[in-house]
């Protein structure tokens, strides 16, 4: 394949990635943001050109070596439920934004601290990037067929590094506050993640069933190696052990390597989607790591005799079979796992430069005289410029360094070395004594034995075929500590973090702490008390004024930004907006707005320069948190106590509201009984007036008169009966009779007195029947003055020649009577108010002209003794009653009711 | 999730460790082969496969 189609192919791709993060960032939906699996699958920026190309390398030259790099993550994967979880609260609530920010606000927010580390990991990182350009070039040369030409000028290699240094530089840098999260970039890293899996899975499969006949084809050709059992067992305990040490080492790396810090900890979005990436993080590496086995052998097989570097059989397999498709394929998943990584840890890196190196060492003054547009440009520049700039000194390393080396050195060296972090970083999440000197001491002295240990013996034989001098004295002094049964690697790793955590512990608990350290140190261990208020667990004293911190602020936020963030802290710890002076809050809650900016250190330190601290005791320290802590759970209770009463007070004016309701209904109540009272009266009255005034009247009048005043006064009785019933009814008093009975007989007997009154009207009436059993047990007085009660109902609103139809029928172990009358529909707000005593309709066209008003009031009564329900419903030409009682009251008996003769009246 | 579900997965960690650490992993360091392959690579891959599935289970089935 050509240079330039190859070239135009990368181009292509890029830009791919460019729309990804373009799309990711623009449209900032919820299917983005909330996707876990883009940050689980931005965790696989772990798989880095070294995994793509050296463990297939690793594997066909030293065997199981190239496992160890994977098992260490998963060992480790698992308790990120607890590890990472509490770093993602302390980096959210401190704002932070890096590694370096993250282990040295533990130690007491130390500007040198962070200094120290950044450059660690500088060193540590500037290689490793190196070795992604060494993969990436090398393979470019190597799938166009050429050679890599001697001048950088003019080799295409390093055009690509240039289009990747400014992709980086571009996206990497959108947001001046460094702890925001970066979902393009993320989002972009992620379908890199994707493509290369899927890359790998394309090759793999190509060589199992295109190169060979199957996996058990490969497998039983390659065990005919001599050195094919060997190679898969470990050289006795020796071996073991050493794989032991190498799965310890990438154990660390994973949590500690500032790509993966960055991915995991800075950029995680919500807390929950660690608990995805804990099980398909380790999926993901499995299915990377299963096509490794197949790929290394089948390429040994394919490459037997000849001198090919092993490291690129994955792209020279698919060369060999002259298969451009799946060649190019391979180069781009190579190239997607170089340039996830080399972005991720620019951007990583050009943070710590900028925040812990170049700002708080060199531009803090600059910066305290501009204003916030000024300085937001020049924090980005500052951070645009080491991002471009560190590729390009990776780019230099590759070119001087390490041209000679295999990736798989390169890459454990950079682990080992970033290794060094361990007992500082796990000693901040988990023991409130370590301290900065015994950090700093452990940290120097681990370095110094991985530079003497590692870095000369890599490096300085790419100059020298042998020591020389002092240097040889040196090694020949300290010959006493060689391990015979490790491997250089693992010894120096054993060595170096042995003597790193020795001294940082011993140091920690031999001298007394600073106060701010401890600080920092009760903040970071019990993350899960202070998560809610952790501006109260900062303890300062002094002097402040909060118009000269909110100076400052403005100089970095702007003004309207610092208003907006001064009022949510005014709401949050209910301060009044005129109050003058700062206190300890104001100072941890400005900090942490600046440290996303520039850094916590340099925060710190802008700070410092407007207000005036006391000095404060340790002693003084402990106690305060101490009562604070105290404070914390006492404010909890009183929360907990205080939600109790504002539910307890919400019970009651509920309860009160019901009062009210209640009362006015009684008020109704009694207005409807007098006003329903007083009709007959006055109708008994006013014929009792005629009749005593005039004695003339005629006899058959006054017969009539008499029989209105008889009539008034049963129906006058019927009320008060009704009113008494219903009384008792609601009170319990009346007991019901429940005997077994047949419900069609009942609604017979309920039919028959008024079945004259139907006729009169010419109604039909009519049942069907869907039942099973006729049996049911109930009260049947009860029952047939139900039926009467909604029949007379009916029959009052039904018109001449309409039709009252009566469905008795079974539903869900319920009996449902449905009684339907043809007539005017019901106004639908009333359908649950006809059930009320004395309802009156609005409509006064449908109001009841006769009865006491009480007969629905009654029958629902008489349900809900039977523990049924009743409701009225609107149903195409008129109302149905729908009456629903559970089955339980019936009996189990099927026999047929005898001679029961069912025919439609009517 | 609760505190004891939690330190499910830590102790699925601890026994990762354990069980890819000596003496238990030279249990399985010999040339003979399980299911026709060589026996350390199918314990390696078998304790990963299990330890996955675990930790799904457990991530899925306590999740609040």
């Amino acid at each position: 394949m050509s240079s330039f189609a190859l070239f135009i192919v990368v181009l292509i791709y890029l830009a791919l990635l460019f729309l990804v993060a373009h799309l990711a960032e623009k449209k900032k939906s919820k299917i983005w943001i909330n996707n876990p699996y883009i940050y689980a699958l931005s965790l696989a920026v772990y798989c880095t050109a070294w995994t793509y190309y050296g463990s297939i390398g690793v594997a066909a030259t030293s065997g199981l070596n190239y496992l160890p790099v994977y098992i260490g993550p998963i060992v480790v994967v698992p308790a990120w439920i607890y590890i990472n979880t509490r770093i993602v609260r302390i980096s959210r609530v401190n704002k932070i934004s890096s590694l370096a920010d993250f282990i040295s606000l533990r130690y007491g927010n130390s500007r040198s601290f962070s200094a120290i580390i950044t450059l660690v990991c500088f060193f540590a990182i500037i290689p490793y990037i190196g070795l992604q350009i060494k993969a990436i070039s090398e393979t470019f040369h190597l799938v166009t067929e050429t050679k890599i030409s001697p001048n950088i000028l003019t080799d295409s290699g390093t055009f690509v590094v240039v289009l990747i240094a400014v992709f980086s530089s571009y996206y990497g840098t959108r947001y001046v506050d460094a702890s925001e999260k970066r979902l393009g970039i993320i989002s972009a890293i992620a379908l890199e993640s994707f493509l290369k899996l899927f890359f790998i899975i394309i090759l793999g499969l190509f060589v199992i069933y295109y190169a060979f006949d199957g996996f058990s084809d490969l497998y039983q050709k390659a065990s005919q190696f001599p050195d094919f059992k060997a190679k898969n067992t470990f050289n006795g305990i020796e071996g073991a052990m050493n794989w032991m040490v190498l799965c310890m080492i990438s154990g660390t790396a994973i949590c500690i390597l500032p790509r993966q810090f960055h991915t995991a900890i800075v950029e995680n979005r919500q807390e929950k989607h660690i608990k995805t990436a804990i099980w398909f993080f380790p999926l993901y590496l499995l299915i990377f790591t299963v096509f490794i086995f197949p790929i290394a052998w089948g390429g040994r097989l394919i490459f037997n005799g000849q001198n090919v570097n092993p490291e690129f059989y994955s792209i020279l397999i698919p060369q060999h079979f002259d298969n451009t498709l799946i060649t190019v394929f391979v180069f781009l998943g190579g190239l997607s796992s170089s340039i996830s990584m080399i972005i991720i840890s620019a951007i990583t890196l050009s943070i710590m430069l900028s925040n812990n190196l170049i700002i708080p060492y060199g531009l803090l003054g600059k910066f305290k005289a501009e204003n916030e547009t000024q300085n937001t440009r020049n924090i980005t520049n500052i951070r645009k410029f080491s991002i471009f700039g560190l590729i390009i000194v990776a780019f230099a390393f590759y070119k001087y360094f390490i041209l000679k080396t295999s990736l798989d050195s390169v890459g454990l060296i950079s682990f080992v070395i970033i290794a060094q972090l361990a007992p500082a970083f796990f000693g901040a999440i988990f023991w409130r004594r370590g301290s900065y000197k015994g950090a700093v001491a452990g940290l120097s002295a681990g370095l110094i034995i991985c530079y003497f240990g590692l870095i000369i013996p890599q490096y300085y034989f790419s100059y020298n075929s042998e020591l020389k001098g002092i240097l040889r004295d040196l090694y020949n002094a300290f010959q006493f500590f060689d391990i015979s049964f490790l491997t250089r690697i693992p010894e120096i790793f054993f060595w170096s973090v042995l003597v790193n955590t020795a001294l940082f512990t011993i140091l920690s608990v031999s001298m007394k702490g600073n106060y701010r350290e401890r600080n920092f140190a009760e903040l970071y261990v019990d993350i899960d008390k202070y998560i809610q208020n952790h501006e109260n667990a900062f303890i300062w004293r002094g002097t402040a004024y909060v118009s000269d911190i909110q100076n400052i602020l403005e100089r970095f936020l702007g003004k309207k930004k610092t208003e907006q963030a001064m009022r949510i802290f005014n709401i949050k710890y209910n301060i009044d907006s005129q109050t003058e002076t700062a206190d300890s809050r104001f100072i941890k809650f400005s900090e942490n707005l600046l440290a996303g900016r520039i850094g916590t250190a340099s925060a710190k330190i802008l700070i410092e320069g407007v207000t005036k601290e006391d000095k404060i005791s340790l002693k003084e320290v402990l106690n305060i948190l101490e009562e604070s802590k105290e404070n914390i759970t006492l404010n909890k209770k009183l929360t907990e106590k205080s939600e109790e009463l504002k539910q307890l007070s919400s019970d009651l004016s509920t309860a009160n509201e019901n009062l009210i309701v209640k009362d006015r209904q009684k008020d109704d109540f009694l207005d409807s009984v007098a006003h329903e009272l007083r009709t007959p009266i006055t109708a008994i009255r006013s014929a009792g007036e005629i009749l005593a005034d005039d004695d003339d009247i005629p006899l058959d009048i006054k017969r009539e008169f008499l029989n209105n005043i008889i009539t008034e006064s049963d129906r006058l009785s019927e009320i008060i009966n009704d009113i008494l019933y219903l009384d008792k009814l609601q009170h319990g008093e009346i007991a019901l009779n429940i005997q077994e009975n047949n419900i069609i007989e009942t609604y017979k007997k309920a039919l028959n007195p008024i079945f004259h009154l139907i006729q009169q009207k010419f109604i039909h009436v009519s049942e069907v029947d869907l039942l099973n059993d006729y049996l049911f047990k109930y009260d049947e007085a009860r029952f047939i003055q139900l039926f009467q009660n909604i029949l007379g109902n009916a029959l009052k609103f039904t018109d001449e020649q309409g039709i009252i139809q009566t469905k008795f029928s079974q539903k869900d172990d319920n009996l449902v009577i449905k009684i339907f009358n043809t007539g005017k529909n019901i106004p639908d707000e009333d359908l649950k108010l006809i059930f009320d005593k004395f309802y009156q309709s609005k409509n006064q066209n449908i109001r009841k002209p006769t009865g006491s008003g009480l007969g629905l009031a009654i029958s629902k009564k008489i349900t809900e003794a039977h523990s049924g329900n009743i409701k009225a419903e609107n149903s195409g030409l008129g109302v149905t009653f729908t009456i629903t009682l559970p089955m339980k009251n019936i009996v189990d008996d099927n026999t047929e009711p005898e001679g029961f003769n069912f025919n439609s009246p009517g | 999730m609760k505190k004891r579900h939690e330190q499910k997965l830590i102790i699925l960690s601890i026994g990762l460790f354990i069980a890819f650490s000596i003496p238990i992993s030279l249990l399985f360091n010999s040339e003979k082969e399980v299911f026709g392959y060589p026996m350390l690579l199918v314990y390696v891959f078998a304790v990963w496969m299990l330890s996955i599935i675990i930790s799904f289970v457990i991530v899925k089935k306590y999740d609040e």
